[in-house]
């Protein structure tokens, strides 16, 4: 500094200067001491006082300011004749010359060689989420996210670079400030999730990182193969002694409800399908005993019943979530300490997410070369939710909220004109509608037509399904430097979470009916503790070699316990829960897991003049759950800066072409993630035969089982152009994962155990695990951010990332196998087979319906084109020459629809400025993939479900171009209930205006007088549009949640909500 | 000096703290042993921990998918004495309506994948007590454990497993009166599975399978126990139901012979077990003393423990059917405690709507319920838990094969024949006595008629058409299905088509 001085003395000296003075204020308004103000093309400058102020003599012809600062996009100014100058600097997340997290460490991204996306604080604070995840979607290259449906605290799929796994989780890491976290739905109660990651206020996070090659992520090892996330929470800063309160409110309401058939629609539709389906029956002879027994019901007025099952349902949800955080720094300690509520209701009647969290992360300076810190967080979650069918395998259940909807006749009243509930036993009851089919001798008026699906109000007035989560999460650490450049690091940490999990169903109807009431209740505990300890050592030899060097030791035990019971039989309605009496109880939920992770690893960074870059990374990791324990896992890449080159910074287009970075990347990775704790033992366990013991033979065990490798390629390119007014990078990836752990399917008459007796429909059975099968992901990632208009009033900044994905399946288990993943244990659709990606759609193709009688047509894998006549002898298939021939089948007939992930995606972020105004405008994309559409088929099935109502459009006589078939009741074939076909099959292309952020920032000038340092306020919209031609609920679903092999099908899940906020964020 | 001392010591500490960190890996912890898996070295450690393992054989038979419910379920719905009322394709909608397909999970799959799991426990078992020999003879193990428990142990084994493959051919395969035999049964599974290996494995014949099955029990005859004694935890009366005994495999093998056709050996097994004449009854020195029960409603009242009840599997709350498997859960009206799956057909042709079947009948009195005009069965009264036995044989079984099997032999004058028929006739229909019949065809269609009214929703239905290789009867709008036809007999199970290189569609 004093050196600077004595240069702007010296200055002064010999030139005609004028002084200038000013303020620099950050994005918020607030002063931003320690900017830098310079005359460009020379060395006179200044750094602004602690108020933001400076004083500068300038040359009295003008010229041009840069006024910059770490983090914060640099701006030049002219000067002209002005003589004050008030400088907005806006922040610049993705700048290269940003400081990112790296495992164990952080490094300037200008120097890493590796692939690692950042994404600030601002990009995740303020979006009505639950959990941080679910904020990142668009956010980043490679990254895609999926969110399977709208309950509140789903957790989201995250697909990095594609699925990595096809057997264990393709889920990312995520370790939050340098401690392995735990994620992915964690209820025991199948209704509810509850997703861990939400124990995280999102507005403590300061930063998130996504590493995604070899060379960033091969320090985590064997956990690697899926990317990892890293999360780092608020420090003080220095200086900035606040305190700040970030509130918002917002309201959640459906959206793309699908139509269906009205009460008088309904009646029609069904009955005219029990006059065809006499009509098939009299055609070959046989009685035609069917009644039309669709009537309408009538309330206590006399009036037909007109039932909208989705007023029922659904809502609009009302949230509020706020934090209060303080933070600073002084020279020796920094602290930031926070404590949020948020209490956020879903779409769906009686969803509703809370959490109270608080934070304290210290750093204090103990000696000049001993720093010691923690970071502490602690949080209650509580997830409420109704049974939505949506999650926990529920697609088919009859109590599904997301279907009762789809499939209640609407010709019945939920209440009787009495008020009381319209129930018969568990099921809804009939109203006047009367079973087709049961008319008999002594009954030829048939009996009431039971639906036998459940009446969704008396499930919303008196179940309830809850998961309540406490977690402590958080480390202490040491730090000693004790020679220059030498960091010896010691880190212990803990992530301890209970979870209690209740169920409650009534006796009245529904689930609890049969069971004469229910109530659940399990406790679980997830206890870890991480102890990692690292030297690294820093040194930059003679003028040009710079060395970095990181070796550790990490050692993390996990200890995983579950138990519950399941009383059924209550005393009387009266009761509400678990407590009360019951005449039953039976254990249920016990887990006991165990694992521990040791680990020896280390990295080498180097580089030359800062234009030649090396990274070695190597990680070698010993896992309990493996036979074969030990694995070696390495990360190598290098890096040429070429603009560093005296040539590129002499030629002119150096002032275009600023900066110019090529890095490549190899590496072998593991993956372990999702492995059960004893999945290597062969086991034995006690069951029970009526009241008296057993003991069975459990489990084959897999005897050589050990890691899944992945081998991440990965070349890139960074460029910054006008002086990084634009930026950007693009990146080619191959993953090839190896030594794919897959169950290989045996023989089912050898009757290999893999789940408790009884549980037969579990795909443990009847298999072994192996590191057998090989897949691939390749593809290229684009990011590009400009700053395409900075004045002092105005910015737009746009910024955009695009990502393709190719996977492709190499080797399975044996050769032509085809791994069927079912859909909630009942409907099988994708299949993994060699030479496809993962899961792809495998249906009969569907020909349409054929003008001359109205039956589907399909096309068998021979080529014959066969039609269905539901009941219409045999087995209603017949060729188009009324030859009765054999029903096609999916997996003889079936051909492929694929892939089920997006093979294109991507976001683009446009921010606007202008004056204190901003606006955001976020576009998320993706596409390439395929839906089986299930939701649609349900939707057309001529049982007594109820109809689409495009149903309309049904073949009959009069209308022979009817797009759907001639309805026959009963008849679940054409619509493909029953059989797959590629009439449910449809595009899954979409872009959705995911965010709409109008904010206002209030003049520091003006709040200065209430001693406010800043305070914004804004508006946003959340899901604001959707752009698609598929015809379901939201092209972005996921029925099977983030099973790897089981994307892309839709049934009966309830789609994404659309959410209006306001809120604010002030600082004192 | 005093920060110096204070900078040393944390110095000290850290120095300690990464040094130890970092080199103990602590190898104890990377083999954790779980507290509630058993490692397979141990389990013929004691006679206790053996006997475990012979009750889960009987835990794995009994499963809600297999013959803990589904089973006997599947064996009554397909033909025409029940309605479905549901269409729930979970609860058996396609076995109903036969629509199914190779693909069928619940069904097909399920009760497929539920048997053979069954017996590869029973195979597994038998080749533990061969491998443990050694243990089994020395302490803790009696003296003469090993000639005496392990062989009544053996002989279960072999009894369940007899029972398990009897169930499965009677719906993957073609009936043995189709050709004698001669068409395509199951792979025979008799070896132990626990590795990657034995994939491939043809179909035996169905000839070959019986002449297993009969292997089996012939050796569980001969060494099982004539009957169980108390335990500190289990009467006599429950054991004697719940395990199996010499006179169960006896009156399995009366089944067996009878579905096979041959009717002289029927007789034989059967005139172990029953009496010349009335009151006809085991006799008690060779075994339990079987008889029927003087109240057919007695039979099926909780505990189903009497003197007919020879074999059925218990459930409690702890340990229930499963989801959708109970018998009580299809049939009972949802008035009393059950679903109302299926209600009882009372058209043309079904049981309910014979003249044979009188109004005052007790099985009709007691067993059939009415609710809201539709008729149901209450043979299974227990609402959740669900804890009514799933029947695999009583003794009213016995007495109607051999009737059948007399009348067939020995004609329609046959005395005892008839005598046998009324004792489980008249026991719930006083009056409803047959004299005589006019011939030998009559004669059996009465005792088939008797079968379908006195073991109606046990599961036996099915055997009964499939053994006379007889067309199934259709219902309402679901056509009859004909011996010819291809869904006669189910689909072989598309994930077996999938592995076993060897096995071939029906």
């Amino acid at each position: 500094m004093t050196l600077l001085l004595v240069l702007i003395l010296l200055q002064q000296a010999i030139a005609q200067n004028r002084s200038v003075s000013g303020k620099v204020v950050d994005q918020t308004g607030s002063a931003l001491p320690g900017a830098t103000v310079i005359v460009k093309g020379t060395t006179n400058g200044v750094s602004t006082n602690s108020d933001g102020t400076f004083t500068l003599s300038v040359p009295e012809g003008g010229g041009t300011l840069i006024i910059s600062s770490v983090g914060l996009l640099s701006r030049e100014q002219p000067i002209g004749t002005e003589t004050t100058f008030n400088i907005r600097l806006i922040e610049d997340s993705k700048q290269l010359s940003e400081v990112v997290v790296v495992g164990y460490g952080t490094q300037a991204r200008r120097d890493l060689t590796g692939s690692v996306a950042s994404i600030t604080a601002a990009q995740i604070a303020t979006k009505p989420v639950q959990s941080f995840d679910q904020a990142l979607q668009g956010q980043a290259s490679g990254v895609n996210i999926t969110t399977p449906n709208g309950l509140l605290n789903n957790a989201p799929v995250i697909r990095i670079r594609g699925v990595n796994s096809i057997n264990l989780s393709s889920q990312p890491l995520f370790v939050i400030d340098g401690i392995p976290a735990f994620s992915g739905n964690t209820s025991a109660v199948g209704s509810v999730p509850n997703n861990p990651l939400s124990n995280v206020n999102p507005s403590d996070i300061e930063s998130i990182e996504v590493l995604k090659d070899a060379s960033a992520t091969a320090i985590y090892g064997s956990r690697a193969a899926g990317g990892v996330i890293l999360v780092t929470t608020k420090k003080g800063r220095k200086g900035q002694s606040r305190v700040s309160v970030d509130s918002w409110a917002g309201w959640t309401e459906p959206v793309r409800l699908l139509d269906v058939l009205d009460a008088n629609q309904y009646i029609n539709i069904k009955n005219e399908a029990v006059r065809n389906l006499n009509a098939n029956r009299v055609a070959i002879g046989q009685p035609a005993t069917n009644l039309e027994g669709f009537k309408p019901t009538l309330d206590g007025s006399g009036n037909p019943v007109d039932t909208r099952w989705y007023d029922y349902v659904y809502r609009n949800g009302f949230s509020t979530s706020n934090t209060l955080n303080f933070s600073g720094a002084t020279e020796k300690t920094s602290y930031y300490t926070s404590v949020g509520y948020s209490n956020q209701k879903g779409m769906l009647e009686g969803n509703e997410f809370k959490r109270i969290s608080a934070r304290l992360n210290l750093d204090h300076k103990v000696f000049e070369h001993f720093t010691v810190g923690s970071r502490v967080g602690y949080s209650n979650t509580r997830n409420l939710s109704p049974n939505s069918g949506s999650v926990g395998d529920g697609a088919f259940g009859t109590a599904g909220l997301g279907r009762s909807p789809l499939v209640l006749p609407p010709n019945i009243p939920a209440r009787n004109p009495d008020g009381t509930y319209n129930t018969s036993g568990a099921g809804i009851g009939a109203g006047a509608n009367i079973n087709p089919t049961s008319a008999t001798a002594t009954n030829p008026a048939g009996s009431p037509l039971l639906p036998g699906y459940y009446n969704p109000i008396v499930d919303l007035e008196n179940n309830y399904y809850t998961s309540e989560g406490n977690e402590i999460q958080g480390s202490v650490y040491a730090n000693w430097e004790p020679v220059k450049g030498l960091s010896l690091r010691t880190t212990y940490g803990i992530y301890n979470i209970s979870f209690e999990d209740k169920s409650f169903q009534t006796p009245l109807a529904g689930d609890g009916f049969s069971l004469k009431g229910s109530a659940s209740d399990y406790y679980r505990t997830n206890k870890r503790w991480n102890w990692q300890n690292t030297a690294q050592y820093d040194r930059t030899l003679g003028e040009k070699h710079s060395l970095s060097l990181l070796l550790g030791g990490e050692q993390q035990h996990t200890e995983i316990q579950r138990w519950g019971a399941t009383r059924t039989g209550i005393a009387d309605p009266f009761l509400t829960n678990y407590q009360g009496t019951f005449t039953s109880i039976s254990a249920s939920g016990n887990v006991q897991g165990e694992n521990y992770l040791v680990s020896y690893f280390g990295r080498l960074n180097y580089d030359f003049a800062k234009k030649y870059l090396l990274s070695l990374n190597v990680r070698r990791d010993g896992y309990s759950a493996w036979a074969e324990k030990w694995g070696n896992f390495y990360g190598t890449s290098a890096g040429y800066i070429i603009s560093e080159e005296n040539f590129w910074k002499n030629a002119a287009f150096a002032n275009v072409l600023n900066f110019v970075k090529v890095t490549g990347s190899y590496g072998e990775v593991g993956n372990s993630l999702g492995i059960s704790d004893f999945a290597s033992l062969p086991t034995y366990e006690n069951n029970l035969y009526g009241d008296l013991a057993t003991l069975y033979f459990s489990s084959p065990g897999s005897r050589q089982l050990t890691w899944e490798t992945s081998k991440k390629t990965d070349v890139a390119l960074a460029f910054g152009l006008f002086q990084d007014r634009i930026t950007g990078d693009v990146a080619y990836y191959r993953n090839l994962v190896d030594g794919l752990i897959l169950r290989v399917p045996q023989s089912p008459s050898k009757g290999l155990p893999g789940a408790a007796p009884g549980d037969i429909a579990n795909a443990d059975n009847n298999s072994l695990l192996a590191n057998v099968g090989s897949m691939r992901n390749t593809g290229i990632e684009v990011n590009l951010k400009a700053n395409a208009i900075q004045g002092n009033k105005f910015n737009w900044t746009v910024s955009g990332n695009f990502t393709t994905l190719k996977n492709r399946v190499l080797s399975l288990a044996t050769e032509g196998q085809r791994i069927g993943t079912a859909t909630s244990g009942l409907e099988t659709v994708n299949y993994t087979e060699v030479g496809h990606s993962v899961g792809e759609i495998l249906a009969v193709p569907s020909l349409g319906v054929n003008p001359e009688n109205g039956r589907r047509l399909v096309r068998k894998i021979d080529g014959t084109v066969v039609q269905y006549n539901h009941l219409g002898g045999g087995t209603g298939w017949t060729t188009l020459d009324n030859v009765a021939t054999s029903a096609p089948t999916q997996l003889t007939d079936g051909v492929y629809y694929g892939p089920t992930l997006p093979t294109w995606y991507g976001g683009l972020d446009n921010n606007f400025r202008y004056g204190g105004f901003d606006v955001g405008v976020f576009i998320q994309f993706s596409g390439g993939n395929y839906i089986y559409n299930g939701t649609k088929a349900g939707l057309h099935d001529q049982r007594f479900w109820n109809n689409a109502t495009d149903i309309e459009d049904r073949w009959t006589e009069t209308n022979t171009g009817g797009k759907w078939p001639r309805v026959v009741y009963g008849d679940n074939v054409s619509n493909g209930s029953a059989l797959i076909i590629s009439e449910n099959v449809e595009k899954g292309d979409f872009a959705r205006l995911r965010n709409v952020t109008l904010g206002y920032t209030l003049p520091a000038s003006f709040l200065s007088r209430y001693s406010i340092v800043s305070a914004r306020f804004y508006a946003q919209v959340q899901n604001a549009a959707l752009l698609t031609n598929y015809s379901g609920i939201d092209p972005e679903i996921s029925t099977n949640g983030s099973n790897n092999t089981g994307a892309g099908v839709d049934r009966n899940s309830i789609g994404q909500a659309r959410t209006y906020t306001i809120g604010f964020n002030v600082g004192f | 000096m005093k920060t110096s001392s204070h900078y040393t010591l944390a110095l000290a500490l850290c120095a300690a703290l990464l040094s130890v960190g970092t080199s103990s890996c602590k190898t104890e912890l990377l083999n954790p042993i779980p507290t509630t898996l058993y490692p397979e070295d141990v389990v013929f450690d004691t006679p206790a921990r053996v006997a475990l393992q012979v009750n889960n054989l009987y835990g794995y038979v009994k499963t809600g998918n297999f013959m803990g419910g589904r089973y006997q379920i599947y064996g009554d719905i397909r033909a025409n004495d029940f309605l479905n009322r549901t269409s729930n394709s979970v609860t058996a909608l396609g076995v109903w309506n036969h629509t199914l397909t190779e693909t069928s999970q619940n069904d097909v799959i399920n009760l497929w994948a539920s048997g053979y799991a069954a017996i590869n426990q029973i195979n597994v078992f038998l080749a533990g007590l061969d491998a443990n020999a050694a243990k089994l003879s020395t302490t803790p193990f009696p003296a003469d454990y090993a000639t005496t428990t392990a062989v009544n142990y053996r002989a279960e084994a072999r009894l369940l497993r007899a029972l398990s493959y009897y169930a499965l051919l009677q719906f993957y395969a073609r009936p043995y009166a189709d050709g004698g035999g001669s068409k395509p049964g199951l792979p025979l599974r008799l070896l132990a599975e626990t590795n990657d290996e034995n994939n491939d494995l043809a179909r035996s014949t169905v000839a070959q399978i019986y002449e297993q099955i009969l292997a089996d029990l012939n050796y569980a005859e001969q060494n099982l126990p004539k009957s169980y004694v108390a335990t500190d935890v289990s009467p006599a009366g429950f054991l004697n139901v719940t395990r199996a005994h010499r006179h169960t495999a006896i009156a399995l093998k009366t089944r067996v012979y009878l579905t096979m056709g041959r009717y002289n050996d029927v007789i034989t097994e059967a005139d172990k077990i029953v009496s010349s004449s009335a009151p006809f009854k085991a006799p008690a020195a060779n075994g339990v003393a079987h008889e029927l029960n003087p109240s057919v409603a007695a039979v099926f009242a909780l505990p189903q423990e009497t003197l007919e009840n020879i074999l059925g599997f218990p459930f409690t709350a702890q340990n229930a059917p499963g989801t959708q498997n109970q018998l009580a859960y299809y049939y009972l009206p949802t008035t009393q405690g059950g679903n109302g799956e299926y209600g009882l057909n009372t058209s043309a042709g079904s049981t309910l709507a014979s003249p044979a079947f009188a109004a005052t009948d007790a099985r009709r009195t007691n067993f059939v319920t009415i609710v809201g005009g539709t008729s149901y069965l209450r043979k299974y009264a227990t609402g959740t838990p669900y804890t009514d036995k799933a029947p695999v044989i009583r003794y009213a079984e016995v007495l109607l094969s051999l009737a059948e099997a007399r009348f067939r032999t020995k004609g329609n004058t046959d005395v005892q024949a008839l005598a046998l028929l009324n004792a489980v006739r008249q026991r719930s229909n006083a009056t409803g006595g047959y004299t005589s019949f006019a011939t030998a065809d009559a004669a059996v269609d009465a005792v088939l008629l008797e079968r379908r009214i006195e073991f109606l929703g046990e599961g036996i239905r099915n055997i009964d058409i499939m053994r006379l290789n007889a067309t199934i009867p259709g219902k309402g709008s679901i056509s009859e299905v004909k011996p010819s036809d291809v869904l006669y007999v189910w689909p072989i199970p598309a994930p077996e088509l999938a592995v076993n290189r060897l096995m071939v569609r029906n």
